[in-house]
């Protein structure tokens, strides 16, 4: 347990992210700096949102059709549960090591993490759209596609966005730790510490942890926005 | 190779990731890009012993801890419903926090070791096992808290001997999410001097090899599943009601 | 059955409930006692403070001012939850413990009030007799019962510490009207034998004159427009809202107050298998027969169909009738359900039985409507249902 006064380790930290500064570690390298900190933020938000683009693009309409049609259940909810059980760390040295660095091998092994959380939560919240609406829908003469837009969709919303906010986390988390796989996020702050230092590590902890929770803030502000306010309404 | 930074290809950041390697003059397991290899696995499988031991450790004790934590907060918060949106708020942000950058945030307050690693984990289950036990509690039939109340039973007595027993389905299932989250993890342990299984994946300021990381990652999952499974007998046994239908 | 200590019973003194933020009571100044040993049953409309009136004896609602006395002891002397232990309560949505076997459930005051474990299951047990229902129920879950089962047993557990006093919060509203019958019933004959004070709320005033000993008709803030016996109400409400409450089908509603033994059976000639068909028809040219139909009896007189002319045609009696029997009654059925049973069942004669289903008489519509206009039925006397008094 160290004794120094905590503040001062943010302060130093503060102070790494917004000025360039001699690495006191590798030998009079300049490291830090507001630049830096950009490149690698976008850096990781680039590989967040591919990811979780090429997740949506896979489970959502997946999650919404089965749920629509009630199939599958059984082995969503296994991988729902197995989708948690698979860390990340490993996930990320598989791939470095058995396929290949950089973006393109990178932003599959993140969606794949992704899925389960999507995929599940389509499923469950299709289906515990209340079936005596969706009865209602198809005896007015809605068609399929119909009733998936305009009734269970919107319903659903909660539930989904639910489930897109949990896969962003994971992909989030996992991008953290991408530098392992040539992908140079704000993890290779932590991750290599013995370039940046102890300020640079620190610093990298609070912008992942600030990237992550604006990020889910955003989307909570997303699933605010897209509830319909039927849905807000609290009975009394 | 050709990487699109520029810094990471001066070489000024990433380590020592990029720089060569070859491997076909290697035995199997030093290669890096051998799938699985047997031999070196029927020989090392015993040191993947005091890892699994650290492992289980960190999982145990982190959620031991945690849950104890939301359990708590959930009955304070159950008769206070203004408390009910903040303490939502609060435990997701911990959640949302990425665990390895959260270890890092606490560096500076616990040091290094399994401690810092054991209050990152823990903090990260609360707002499953908070959410769940709230969702239980608050899906007892309203109409046995009120022949309670009629009966003759206090406030305590309600919690304690219906509203709880009843709510315990809901708060296992999330007791098991948590597990089975808190397992894979506590495999970032190691970034922090946790030790536990991600040592077998990267260990010492390198990722280690194939047959290595999909060693640890089977043990991962197979103690995921036995814990997995353990708690869904638990939840059977608990909840005998359950399994009945009218006759 | 066990000694009974004697009920208690309930005085409400200028007992007013105003919830806050309110401009009008929901209960304005109830005075009203209930006999022990008596059913009181509070009827009106929706929202007129009957619920809360009753919900104030066990302190659910608590009291703004005025006075609940159980006995002669204020409810307002105990802690809440002492004094609900020592009440019987049961509600509409019933409240069954999922989670705890039937014996659980009913034991469960008894649990409360510290009783050993030996004599709270043989209580129990005894109560699943009492209420009918088969004692092996007591090791299921509440799940795994009908709606009307479940009612019962959250009965049986309002009278598991034996209480002095029972409040029931339309206990049969949940159920179909066919078990409700039954139920209402059921609880009736446990009534007669037992004898609580009970306060029993209903918005149904059909109900209310069959359950109730003495009935109290309330409009809004609680306020008791009459309160007398079933009878005084029928045949001489106070003002137009009773009247309205009442019903325009008074007379035919006096009929619930009536068992069928309480009126003149007619008489059908009997018939046995292999009995000379002759010595029937014998029977029937009688000049003093009532019933112009034979009604065919084993050996223990026990009704088995009617028999037609087809039937008499043959050297002896059949052993099945042509017509089937039709609606069969009872001497202990309201007099009310006879008739519908009747014209339910298209019929003009009935059979009425005794417990052991031997023939007693026949009924029919026409002695029901005789009786209705006879100077016996229009006195203010005339005999009523047997229910508890003092």
């Amino acid at each position: 347990m160290t004794d120094l006064l905590p503040l001062a380790s943010f302060g130093g930290a503060i102070e790494f992210i917004f000025s360039e500064q001699t690495s006191n570690v590798t030998g009079g390298k300049k490291v830090g700096g507001f630049e830096q900190a950009v490149e690698l933020t976008l850096k990781q938000l680039e590989v967040t949102v591919l990811a979780l683009a090429l997740a949506l693009v896979i489970a959502l309409p997946l999650g919404l059709y089965l749920g629509h049609k009630g199939k599958g259940e059984f082995i969503l909810v296994g991988l729902a549960n197995g989708g948690r059980a698979i860390p990340e760390l490993a996930v990320i040295a598989l791939v470095a090591a058995l396929i290949g660095v950089g973006l393109v091998t990178v932003t599959p092994a993140l969606a794949i993490l992704g899925i389960p959380p999507i995929l599940t939560n389509a499923f469950v919240g299709v289906r515990q759209v209340d079936r005596a609406t969706v009865d209602a829908a198809r005896g007015m003469g809605m068609s399929e596609m119909e009733i998936i837009r305009k009734v269970e969709l919107p319903l659903a919303v909660p539930t989904v966005m639910g489930g897109i906010r949990g896969a962003t986390i994971a992909i989030v988390a996992t991008a953290t730790i991408a530098p392992l796989a040539g992908v140079v996020t704000l993890g290779d702050y932590i991750i290599n510490a013995s370039i940046y230092g102890d300020n640079g590590r620190l610093a990298g902890a609070i912008l992942v942890a600030l990237l992550a929770l604006t990020l889910e803030g955003l989307l909570a502000l997303l699933q605010r926005r897209l509830t319909s306010d039927g849905l807000k309404v609290k009975t009394a | 190779m050709n990487s699109p930074f520029p810094l990471a290809a001066a070489g000024e950041v990433g380590g020592d990731f990029f720089k060569e390697r070859t491997s076909d003059t290697l035995p199997c397991q030093a290669k890096p890009n051998e799938p699985f290899c047997f031999d070196w696995a029927k020989e090392n499988i015993d040191r993947f012993g005091t890892p699994t031991v650290q492992h289980l450790e960190l999982v145990l004790i982190s959620l031991v801890i945690g849950f104890a934590v939301a359990f708590a907060l959930a009955l304070f918060a159950h008769r206070r419903k203004w408390l009910q949106p903040p303490l939502l708020g609060a435990t997701g942000v911990l959640y949302t926090i990425p665990s390895i950058a959260f270890f890092f945030l606490l560096l500076p307050v616990t040091g290094i070791g399994k401690d810092t690693a054991i209050i990152a984990l823990a903090a990260y289950t609360l707002q499953i096992i908070y959410r769940n036990t709230m969702l239980g509690l608050d899906n007892v039939p309203s109409s046995a808290k009120e022949a309670a109340r009629g009966m003759g039973y206090t406030d305590r007595q309600i919690l304690w001997r219906v509203e709880l027993p009843l709510a315990t389905p809901e708060i296992i299932a999330g007791l098991r999410i948590a597990v089975v989250s808190t397992i894979a993890i506590a495999t970032l342990a190691v970034f922090i001097g946790g030790g536990g299984l991600g040592t077998q994946i990267y260990g010492g300021g390198n990722l280690t090899f194939p047959t290595s990381i999909f060693i640890a990652l089977g043990i991962v999952l197979l103690m995921a599943l036995l814990f997995d499974l353990v708690l869904l007998t638990v939840q059977r046994l608990t909840t005998p009601w359950r399994k009945t239908r009218p006759t | 059955m066990s000694d009974q200590p004697a009920a208690s019973s309930v005085r409400y003194e200028e007992t007013t409930k105003v919830y806050p933020g309110s401009a009008e009571p929901a209960v304005d100044h109830l005075s009203l006692e209930v006999p022990a040993g008596e059913i009181c049953v509070l009827v009106g409309p929706s929202g007129c403070g009957k619920t809360t009136a009753m919900r104030m004896v066990n302190r659910t609602v608590e009291i703004t001012s005025g006075d609940v006395l159980i006995g002669d002891s204020s409810v307002r002397d105990r802690e809440p939850a002492q004094l609900r232990r020592e009440i019987g309560y049961v509600i509409q949505q019933i409240g069954l413990f999922p989670h705890r076997t039937i014996s659980e459930n009913i034991g469960a005051v008894p649990q409360l009030l510290g009783w050993k474990k030996e004599r709270t299951r043989e209580r129990a047990a005894e109560l699943l007799e009492l209420i009918g229902l088969d004692p092996e129920l007591g090791d299921r879950y509440p799940a795994q019962l009908s709606g009307g089962q479940q009612q019962r047993v959250g009965v049986a557990r309002a009278l598991a510490a034996d209480p002095l006093v029972m409040l029931m919060d339309e206990p049969f509203g949940a159920i179909d009207p066919i078990n409700r019958e039954r139920l209402q019933n059921e609880f009736l004959r446990l009534q007669a034998e037992i004898r609580k004070t009970v306060l029993f709320v209903t918005h149904d005033i059909d109900e209310a004159i069959k359950m109730g000993d003495r009935i109290a008709v309330m409009r809004e803030g609680g306020r008791v427009e009459q309160y007398a016996t079933p009878a005084e109400l029928l045949m001489a409400p106070a003002n137009e809202f009773v009247e309205d409450f009442v019903g325009a089908d008074r007379a035919l509603k006096r009929l619930a107050l009536m068992r069928v033994r309480d009126i003149n059976l007619w008489e059908a000639p009997l018939a046995h298998v292999g009995q000379a068909t002759a010595e029937v028809r014998a029977k029937l040219a009688s000049p003093d027969v009532e019933v112009p139909y034979p009604l065919l009896v084993d050996s223990e007189r026990r009704p088995l169909g009617w028999l037609s002319e087809r039937d008499l045609a043959a050297e002896t009696v059949p052993q099945r009738p042509d017509s089937p029997l039709g609606p069969v009654l009872e001497l202990d059925d309201v007099m009310r359900d006879a008739l519908a049973d009747l014209l339910q069942g298209e019929a003009q004669y009935a059979p009425v039985v005794d417990h052991r289903r031997r023939i007693v008489g026949v009924l029919s519509v026409e002695i029901i409507s005789e009786f209705l206009k006879s100077p016996e039925a229009k006195s203010d006397e005339h005999p009523a249902v047997e229910r508890p008094h003092e």
